[in-house]
């Protein structure tokens, strides 16, 4: 009968120890996400960008870009281009992107209008608060 | 067996008989035929693909062609652009559809590039590296004068593989001057190039452990292709002085793949971890259910 | 106090009267080996698989813009997401095999003998349901292999004459795999397929309690459990014990052989416009695929595998010669042996290109 019952508490103990190498990893998936949700937010101001004219910054760690396009606002594009991941620049006579590496081009709103690109580029959330614009 | 004392009864064996000549005319009826299983059953790529009918290579692969044009689709079949699914028509224009019409100027055709408009021809695409280019020396000398190294001096105009480090060597450069210019860019460019050959190796053997490669991958073909567009300025002191700011990104992206190597080992250890209790756990049971055998 | 909330709770429950009468004094034959409880450990693959498919419902999204990369962040971003995403992968692929042990070992006992053939039939079902399981499960990554594969076995149906392309079409929502798929199949495998599962798997279990655990031919005790063992705690240990060992080979594989299920094609998003080189579907339909392609007529390569679909699932009432004992049946070893060669050949040449 010892026997059977060290044989049960050793069972009880590596068990135990199962369960919570799975309760640990569990609770820290279903954790809400610290940082990612709150995000990142830039101010820039209105003034900075004038009508025609796109100001470059770095959002989240990825380089992008805001445009102030004559008939439709100001608009935030990530530059990072969809075919290979060059950056791509802003034409400002022929109100395109294009991209230096495979002449990918994309509209103003970031529609892919030619070359090897197969997505268009991804937007950026955008708002206008007063004489601010808010990224993000 | 039993469903088979069913086959006694007459009235069963006829249905049986005619079912399986139904059967056997339908099937013929309706046959597909070996070939085109393979092909139904697989979805047709709309990429273009070498079955289709190409204009260009049917013509230029075929014997009455001329052997200095008959080796270009064999030349460009081992290029790095066939591998990208550059074409024919993506340079040279005109109709690769249509036979007729393959070599039309109104399918804009151009033909052969004179040797003076060579980068223009390729800066269609390479935009960024015609920009620097044309602003080089190199570049300066062919506007200038009509003589130089072009595109195709160094990469090729057919077969042109991946660019490397390799490209810049005693027997090219010499051609117009002295290899000393030559040596001095190619060290300034050295160190960053082994660097970024040496992050491709870690991201292929990260890739083979299963972790998706995609964003890395990207930054460093951004950070490769920003760093060699920069070269074709031959400005070896520029290069110089922006190495520092190309090898921060480089080790930034090194520091990421680590990162991913890291978490690779702390996931196979954690589950080493898993294992070792459920394997002391079957022991453990096995012995436990042993002491009650009655 | 503890033992005045357990008198209470026994009032209202009676669960030591349930103990005493399903557990301690029902009986399983004497001899009863190791390969009786895998039957077990598959109702625990499932529930594995519910538990840890629950936990990715939680982060995956089932749009093909977005399902790749919820994939990929749950791999990499959301802690110990890849624990429960190779968790569930890892015991999609042993489930199949377990569930092919436990069939093997039962016909090889031959206890699917009268009166246990609705029992062998309810089984072959739940093997269908399984591999409908894991299709519509492998689609939902959003992979090239996924995507390719799918397409591959969504166009199988076309081989019927008439009506072939109408079923591809309900099946795929369409005249190609898209968005439009992968949230019929999501729907099928979170939502519709589970409630079927466990139904016949209900159906199931209660066959086996009601008719008992079939003596092995080699025990020297009669059918009617005369000498047999209590299920608890004896049949239960072994079962336990079966469980251990089940998690142990999930986790050596975890560890030891991560990328075993996920070649280069599963971890490329999707891209309806390529078609990878060599796309093969998961290694439990390579055999009917094989046998496919060297069918030259494709209406009689499916009604085939119909056929033999039908004879697999009612072979029971096929095969009704009571002796119990495969060692005096030379002809079904013959049969049984013949059939394995057969699957396992077609299987590794469906693996060639």
């Amino acid at each position: 009968m010892k026997r059977r019952n060290f044989l049960k508490l050793l069972t009880f103990i590596l068990g135990s120890t199962a369960v919570s190498s799975f309760a640990y990893p569990l609770i820290r998936f279903l954790a809400p996400p610290q940082t990612k949700a709150t995000g990142e937010r830039i101010s820039i101001k209105k003034s900075d960008i004038p009508l025609g004219k796109g100001q470059e910054i770095v959002f989240g760690g990825t380089p992008a870009i805001v445009v102030n396009v004559q008939g439709m606002g100001y608009i935030a594009l990530s530059r990072v281009c969809t075919h290979l991941g060059c950056l791509v620049e802003y034409n400002k006579e022929t109100n395109r992107f294009i991209c230096p590496c495979h002449a990918g081009t994309f509209s103003v709103e970031g529609h892919v209008i030619s070359g090897p690109p197969p997505k268009p580029l991804a937007r950026l959330p955008l708002n206008v608060q007063g004489d601010n614009i808010i990224i993000g | 067996m039993g469903i088979f004392n069913y086959l006694g009864k007459a009235p069963m064996r006829y249905f049986l008989l005619s079912a399986l000549i139904i059967f056997i005319l339908a099937s013929s009826a309706t046959a597909g035929y070996r070939e085109a299983f393979e092909k139904e059953f697989l979805y047709k790529s709309w990429g273009t693909e070498e079955q289709e009918i190409n204009a260009c290579l049917s013509c230029h692969s075929s014997d009455i062609m001329k052997p200095e044009f008959q080796s270009i689709p064999g030349e460009w079949k081992r290029s790095w652009h066939y591998q990208n699914n550059v074409l024919c028509h993506d340079c040279h224009g005109g109709d690769y559809k249509d036979a007729t019409m393959s070599m039309s100027h109104q399918r804009g055709f151009v033909g052969t590039p004179k040797y003076a408009d060579i980068p223009e021809f390729c800066g269609k695409c390479h935009i960024g590296i015609l920009r620097n280019y044309l602003e080089s020396g190199h570049g300066k000398a062919l506007q200038a004068t009509g003589k130089g190294p072009n595109c195709i001096t160094c990469h090729g105009s057919h077969n042109i593989q991946k660019a490397s480090i390799d490209i810049i060597n005693e027997g090219r450069c010499t051609k117009c001057h002295t290899y000393e210019r030559a040596k001095i860019m190619k060290q300034a460019l050295f160190a960053t190039e082994n660097k970024i050959r040496d992050i491709d190796n870690l991201l292929e053997n990260l890739k083979l452990e299963g972790m998706y490669t995609g964003n890395e991958k990207r930054e460093l073909f951004s950070t490769q292709a920003e760093f060699r567009t920069l070269f074709h300025t031959i400005d070896a002191d520029l290069v110089k002085k922006r190495t520092d700011e190309f090898m921060q990104k480089l080790s930034a992206i090194e520091a990421k793949i680590k990162a991913s190597f890291d978490e690779l080992s702390f996931r196979k250890n954690f589950s080493a971890f898993l294992m070792l209790i459920f394997i002391g756990l079957s022991v453990v049971v096995s012995l436990l259910s042993k002491t009650y055998k009655d | 106090m503890r033992q005045k909330i357990k008198e209470r709770w026994e009032e209202r429950v009676g669960l030591k009267e349930i103990i005493r009468t399903k557990l301690k004094e029902y009986k399983v034959p004497k001899g009863v080996n190791i390969f009786y409880t895998l039957g077990i450990v598959t109702l625990l693959a499932y529930m594995v698989q519910a538990v840890s498919g629950y936990f990715l419902l939680i982060y995956y999204i089932p749009h093909p813009d977005h399902a790749f990369k919820s994939v990929q962040d749950m791999m990499n971003v959301v802690p110990f997401g890849w624990l429960l995403r190779m968790v569930h992968i890892v015991v999609s692929n042993l489930m199949v095999v377990v569930i092919i042990l436990h069939l093997l070992s039962i016909f090889i006992m031959l206890s699917y003998k009268k009166p246990r053939e609705l029992t062998w039939v309810a089984g072959v079902c739940l093997l269908f349901v399984t591999l409908i399981f894991c299709l519509s499960g492998y689609l939902l990554p959003w992979s090239q292999r996924s995507l390719w594969a799918t397409t591959i076995v969504t166009n199988i149906p076309t081989a019927f004459p008439v009506i072939g392309e109408y079923i591809a079409n309900m099946l795929r929502g369409g005249e190609n795999v898209s968005g439009i798929t992968l949230s019929r199949f999501f729907a099928l495998h979170i939502a519709f397929l589970p409630p079927i599962f466990l139904s016949i798997v209900g159906f199931h279990i209660f066959l086996v309690r009601r008719l008992g655990l079939s003596t092995p031919s080699v025990s020297k005790s009669a059918e009617g459990h005369a000498d047999a063992h209590s299920f608890y705690p004896y049949f239960f240990l072994k079962q336990v014990f079966m469980i251990m060992v089940f998690f142990s080979v999930v986790f050596f594989m975890i560890t030891f052989m991560p990328t075993l299920f996920t070649p280069e094609a599963a971890n490329t998003p999707a891209d309806p416009l390529k078609t990878p080189l060599h796309i093969k579907p998961e290694w439990y339909f390579l055999a009917p695929y094989q046998m496919l392609r060297i069918i030259p007529n494709k209406f009689f390569g499916i009604s085939m595998q119909i056929l033999l679909i039908a004879i697999f699932m009612l072979w029971p009432f096929l095969d009704t010669k009571e002796e119990k004992n495969i060692l005096k049946r030379p002809l079904l070893i013959v049969m049984l042996i013949a059939a394995l060669a057969i699957w396992v050949s077609l299987t590794i040449w469906g693996k060639r290109p």
